[in-house]
């Protein structure tokens, strides 16, 4: 016979797993707005909102409900603190695209003023990396989740460049700087999503291995030591 | 550094044929609670009872290893078991007072020890039932009857008893399985102001008391210790799969 328990478990994973797919098509949406320049497209993504929203909230009573009937422990309470951290990532994913989605209209008014490729670049990196991310919560694959949290500090060179680049030419000339904001936005809300699939990764990692590597990934990552703080009831 | 208080090595007791116990080895630390969590009939309560050598009255129990306390191994021949007892105190699950008043029951043990002084009698009633968290509820009922208590004064009031001839060592086989919620909670927390002057190790089925009370858990199966660690380590990242199956009611 099947556990309440598990039945519980159950359903949280597929409203987290639900949630994962919507908000991966978010970002897909927005992006292609982007890239189209498809304002009917941006709208639809602005209006699905609600739908990750409410998501976000019934997972967090799923969790509630299990921490207060259950109390569970070990590989049950990693997954159920994670599941809380990883539904707010996805939730401020989802902001991120409303927030991508809105800047389709600013960044049409002047197009080809800015070489975009290291923009496109990001967006595929960040993109990918929800993706992996996702993929390795559903698969319980730790080594997908290492592969995600490397691929951040990739993201975040591009940001960097992109706002060297953007800021020379502001200076330039003053009617650069309302689509050089726009761009520099774009460019920080992308490397934002890569931020936000880094955590759900650390957490994928923290629900398999029983380790958290949060903060410290490159001590972890690129060294033998284990760097574990174990608590103590002393 | 935490100091030993009983280190047991290579424990084993059989039960006749039966093996109840197998070649168990392990530290108990001093002023800190040990947890021992198992399915039933996993022979943690035959353990806390081989620490103060309670099976000896069971004629078919043999064992092999040692048990050593400050230093001496407590299956020795020469070891006085009256002594060793005065040492250890031991609280079960059922209150197990005796038909006699409040005061009668914390100082009868400290009487058969010789104690008369009356005044020195009053002082010990009053500390043990101040360190057992009862003093103010029953102060005024000293010298009634010590079955009129609720359950859970009962229990707090063999923990009284056992302070009273003030051992080194508290074993407790499930102390709060029969009482409420109330109760149960005023144990747990008079369990944890004892580890400042004594050491504890409780015996219990409640898995979230366990991870409440103690500072060390020990798992059992079927007459194993499985697994011993840090209570925090053993009810968040366990090393041992069958640990982790046990502690997250997967089996047992």
């Amino acid at each position: 016979m099947e556990r309440q328990f598990e039945i519980q478990i159950e359903k949280l994973r597929t409203r987290l797993i639900k949630m994962c797919s919507l908000v991966d098509e978010q970002v897909e949406f927005a992006l292609k707005a982007i890239d189209e320049g498809n304002p009917e497209l941006a709208e639809l993504v602005i209006e699905r909102d609600d739908k990750v929203d409410k998501y976000d909230v019934k997972i967090e009573k799923v969790c509630q409900k299990i921490f207060a009937l259950n109390q569970p422990v070990a590989m049950d309470l990693r997954l159920i603190m994670s599941s809380l951290t990883i539904n707010t990532n996805l939730e401020r994913i989802g902001d991120l695209a409303v927030n991508l989605a809105e800047s389709v209209t600013e960044l049409g008014k002047k197009p080809g003023f800015f070489d975009k490729t290291r923009l496109k670049e990001m967006s595929i990196l960040s993109r990918e990396m929800i993706k992996n991310a996702i993929d390795s919560f559903i698969e319980n694959d730790p080594e997908l989740a290492q592969k995600v949290i490397k691929s951040d500090d990739d993201v975040d060179e591009l940001d960097r460049a992109n706002h060297t680049i953007l800021k020379e030419i502001m200076k330039e000339n003053p009617e650069n700087v309302e689509p050089g904001i726009a761009l520099l936005e774009v460019s920080r809300h992308l490397e934002r999503l890569a931020d936000h699939a880094t955590n759900i990764a650390e957490d994928v990692y923290f629900i398999v291995e029983a380790q958290m590597i949060k903060h410290k990934y490159e001590k972890y990552l690129f060294s033998e030591d284990e760097g574990d703080d174990e608590s103590s009831n002393d | 550094m935490k100091e030993i208080k009983i280190s047991v090595e290579n424990f084993s007791l059989f039960y006749g044929n039966k093996q109840a116990l197998k070649n168990i080895s392990m530290d108990i630390y001093a002023n800190r609670i040990t947890a021992l969590i198992g399915p039933s009939g996993c022979g943690k309560s035959t353990f806390i009872r081989s620490i103060n050598r309670m099976n000896d009255l069971i004629d078919s129990v043999r064992i092999n290893g040692r048990i050593v306390i400050d230093g001496k191994n407590i299956y020795d021949k020469e070891i006085d078991v009256v002594n060793l007892r005065k040492k250890i105190g031991m609280v079960f699950q059922k209150s197990n007072l005796f038909p006699m008043t409040v005061y009668e029951n914390i100082v009868f043990g400290v009487k058969i020890n010789g104690l008369r002084d009356k005044k020195k009698l009053d002082e010990i009633v009053e500390r043990s039932l101040n360190n057992a968290a009862l003093f103010e509820e029953v102060k005024d009922r000293l010298h009634t009857p010590a079955l009129s208590l609720s359950g859970g004064q009962q229990q707090r009031l063999c923990i009284a008893r056992t302070l009273a001839i003030e051992p080194q060592i508290i074993l407790m086989d499930e102390p709060a399985s029969a009482l409420d919620p109330i109760s149960t909670a005023k144990i747990e927390e008079l369990i944890h102001s004892l580890k400042q002057n004594y050491t504890v190790v409780i015996v219990t089925h409640n898995m979230q008391q366990a991870a409440r009370v103690s500072d060390h858990t020990a798992f059992f199966y079927i007459g194993e210790l499985v697994e011993y660690d840090k209570t925090s380590k053993m009810f968040t990242k366990p090393s041992i799969k069958q640990t982790e199956d046990y502690v997250t009611g997967r089996f047992g």
